[in-house]
């Protein structure tokens, strides 16, 4: 049907009905690659304006396009390498649309990036930030620094500053040359080195219990257990958060996976064992307990 | 409607050269014209153990008006004929038809092409990829489909991939997609994934123990679906009419069709 | 991007400038747009029957509410197999006509001998052809219903828009015919079983009955039409007809309208 189309397309002079769909050329180009920086664009005189238009659900609740938005994502410098944790809810407007996202994106064994904002901006250019990394280790025979890697997806970005990219992410990894590496990049273009950082609309709500018990000094214990508790805060206080809490610590060897656990339970063991959340009326919780639950 | 029987003199702008539609130096034209609609309907699907069912209902509506009763949304991906007799990947499309209906063909084609030159079907994680970064090449106008790709993974294990309109995608147990998606997930939520479901007496308080999660029978995918459509029919004018489901197995697609009501 | 908690994320005025509600209209007539159908042909309605289709559209092409041109058949034949009905701006389905008249004129010469494009055919063209200018932002302004018979011979009915949304049915109407003919049609013909039973006679009678339904409340019609159906033996296609054994006795009953208050 396709030669059929493309035959019968341009059939007069005073006709010019070009029909060959865009992007179909990449079944006929083997070299095409696979993350490529070719995209549509709709022929409109500000494609920004109109994608906004069409995607924006904070400015329009009714918008046709609905993107997977809404996070809260942190990581932390310590002695002991870097702490990265995350929840795991995605909205589409009030719409929750998946409780299970992995918002830690491995780009290699040494090097994480953390995924705040639009959720396929976020999937789409961290794998091909995987794919550059991973070409610079081929070429000079040596891993990326966090510093270079950052920086290339920052550069990224900027290129694209204005068109409507939404992600707010983090690169944290250990090298040799560095030591753990902590870099924020967002869309806007922004890229700076910190010791902390928490991102996302539950980004307040981290930075508070963060911020009161953070010590440079902390054990690996003390700071899975900080992460932790800093993403059920958020999850707690932030509507557009929650779910599951992903935890990873980067250490000299790589990266190491501590879990991907449900909020609720540990939720209630924070409360009923610790002794926090008094906000939450613990009456409550019992009588829920004994009437409904057993 | 509308659009046969408007006044262009008393109704709005209209010829003036003023309003009339601007190219721009670049040669883009200038005109307010929504290129999306919303054909309405739902789609389903759940992953078992060694099967993967996918499920839409077959109606396609304009605003309040029934374009069809039979539209198809679930598609067989990549065999190597047109008839998809020894496909092996489960595509279901739910939004806007006619990007649907692109994106299936662009998705199929990639798939008969690669199925061509490595003489060999694509993988189903390997295409959930591919499709990823087909809709992301749509990034800044993007193809207004959730789509939800099924098949069987290296394992024999029933996968389900969803995607948003821009490309994110995940593995899931299930999922529901389009306009009753948010009638029927919750369903999902708690029938396939036991969300809010306990061993009874194993605790009191948090000290309850969850239900053990476990990939379904086919047989109960079979009732659970139909009675997540039955129910979404109920409750959502754009859903109805009849029920499409899609099994693949290590056998190969099985397709049925079954009655919803049509009111 | 906002880095306020509600608004996380997303665009920020100062950079994007104020939202632009007007590219999005939710309403789903595309009638407020700068770009729009200036003369348009109102409602095409066709339904199948056991040895093929019957498809119909009255010869008026309104400018606004003025009955302007009376005389223009929205019927066109295509490789003497199919039949295209158009509804929506008349000068878009003139364009349509003489690219499908190339089409066909090429067709004839360049392929085998005895094989034509069918109706199946010629649809996924027009579609892919609507699809294609909707993506450009430059539609072409119709509704489109193709009728013919498809590989097997077997009744073919399809019908495409300007947003190239595509469907198919045992009855398809387009306009005001969605809403007023397609009931009647589907009494007759709810599905393909039943399509299949009806004969020729009883689909050019409902089809005539639609023409007149549309006539008696589509003020964007008139009572001369065309007429085609199409079987294995060919298009039959008459441009000239007249609606007969017209009743107006039910427009004594409406009450409620304007100054009318007896």
């Amino acid at each position: 049907m396709d030669t059929l189309v493309a035959r019968y397309s341009r059939p007069g002079a005073f006709q010019n009905e070009r029909h060959i769909e865009d992007g179909q050329d990449d079944l006929n180009d083997d070299t095409t690659p696979s993350l490529s920086l070719k995209f549509a664009l709709p022929p409109v005189a500000q494609p920004s304006a109109w994608l906004r238009s069409a995607t924006d659900d904070r400015s329009n609740p009714h918008c046709p396009i609905k993107i997977a938005h809404g996070t809260t994502t942190l990581a932390f410098r310590f002695q002991g390498g870097i702490i990265v944790a995350t929840d795991s809810r995605a909205t589409a407007g009030n719409w929750i649309a998946s409780q299970t996202v992995k918002k830690v994106i491995e780009i290699n064994n040494c090097l994480l990036g953390t995924m705040a904002g639009g959720a396929a901006d976020c999937q789409y250019w961290l794998a091909w930030l995987g794919m550059q990394c991973r070409l610079h280790e081929l070429r000079h025979k040596r891993r990326i620094s966090v510093a270079a890697a950052s920086k290339v997806l920052a550069n990224l970005v900027y290129q694209y500053k204005g068109m409507g990219l939404s992600m707010g992410t983090m690169c944290a990894g250990v090298t040799k040359e560095e030591g753990p590496a902590l870099y924020y990049i967002d869309s806007d273009g922004t890229r700076l080195s910190g010791n902390l950082f928490c991102v996302g609309s539950g980004q307040t709500f981290a930075y508070g219990v963060l911020d009161a018990e953070y010590k440079y000094d902390l054990s690996v214990e003390e700071a899975l257990e900080l992460g932790s508790r800093s993403i059920l805060a958020a999850t707690h206080r932030d509507a557009y958060s929650g779910g599951f809490i992903n935890l990873y610590h980067v250490k000299e060897e790589g990266w190491v996976k501590h879990g991907f656990s449900d909020t609720n339970p540990i939720f209630w063991n924070t409360k009923l064992e610790k002794g926090e959340f008094t906000n939450v009326t613990s009456s409550f919780a019992e009588d829920e307990q004994a009437g409904n639950r057993v | 409607m509308a659009m046969f029987s408007q006044n262009p003199v008393l109704d709005g702008p209209n010829y003036s050269f003023a309003e009339a539609p601007q190219v721009r130096a670049d040669g883009f034209r200038e005109h307010r014209f929504n290129p999306y609609t919303d054909n309405g309907g739902t789609t389903v699907a759940i992953a078992g153990d060694g099967f993967a069912m996918m499920a839409g209902d077959t109606r396609s509506t304009s605003g309040y008006s029934i374009n069809t009763r039979f539209a198809p949304k679930v598609f067989k991906i990549g065999g190597s004929t047109s008839s998809q007799e020894d496909a092996n990947i489960l595509l279901s499309v739910v939004g806007f038809a006619a990007d649907g209906e692109a994106l299936k063909e662009r998705l199929d084609a990639i798939c008969k092409m690669y199925r061509y030159r490595h003489g060999k079907p694509m993988t189903v994680n390997a295409c959930a990829k591919r499709l990823s970064t087909i809709l992301y090449q749509k990034r800044f106008f993007p193809y207004y489909v959730y789509a939800i790709l099924g098949g069987l993974d290296e394992e024999n294990k029933g996968a389900v991939y969803s995607y948003d309109p821009v490309g994110s995608y995940e593995r899931e147990q299930c999922r529901a997609g389009g306009a009753a998606a948010s009638l029927i997930m919750p369903f999902l939520d708690n029938q396939v994934n036991f969300k809010n479901q306990y061993i009874p007496g194993s605790g009191v308080g948090h000290a309850l123990q969850e239900r053990e999660r476990t990939p379904l029978p086919r047989s109960d995918v079979e009732v659970l679906v139909k009675d997540a459509f039955d129910s979404a029919v109920e409750r959502h004018i754009e859903v109805g009419d009849a029920l499409q489901v899609m099994i693949i197995t290590k056998d190969g697609i099985e397709e049925k069709i079954l009655p919803l009501k049509k009111d | 991007m906002d880095h306020r908690p509600q608004a996380w994320g997303r665009p920020r005025d100062d950079v994007y400038g104020a939202y632009d509600a007007s590219y999005m209209q939710t309403n789903n007539g595309p009638t407020q747009h700068t770009q729009q159908p200036i003369v348009t042909g109102t409602s095409v309605v066709a339904i199948k029957f056991k040895d093929g289709v019957v498809i119909a559209a009255d010869n008026l092409a309104s400018y606004g509410s003025l009955a302007r041109f009376t005389d223009v058949k929205r019927l066109r034949k295509f490789a003497g197999t199919s039949v295209v009905g158009f509804g929506g701006d008349v000068s878009d389905m003139q364009y349509l006509d003489r690219h499908l008249t190339e089409l066909s004129i090429d067709e004839a010469y360049k392929s085998d001998p005895g094989h034509s494009l069918n109706a199946r055919n010629l649809h996924k063209y027009l579609s892919k052809l609507m699809y294609h200018r909707r993506s450009k932002f430059d539609p072409l302004w119709n509704s489109l219903l193709v009728a013919g018979l498809d590989d097997d011979q077997k009744p073919f009915l399809a019908a495409t828009d300007l947003l190239g949304t595509t469907f198919t049915s045992p009855s398809l109407a387009t306009g005001f015919g969605s809403v007023l003919a397609q009931p009647i049609m589907r009494r007759y013909a709810p599905d393909e079983e039943s399509a299949a039973q009806l004969t020729q006679e009883k689909a050019v009678e409902v089809i005539k009955e639609c023409m007149k339904v549309l006539f008696y409340r589509d003020a964007r019609s008139m009572d001369k039409y065309s007429i085609a159906v199409i079987t294995k033996d060919g298009v039959d296609l008459k441009e000239n007809e007249k609606l007969e054994n017209q009743s107006w006795a039910f427009a004594d009953r409406i009450k409620g309208y304007g100054t009318q208050t007896v």
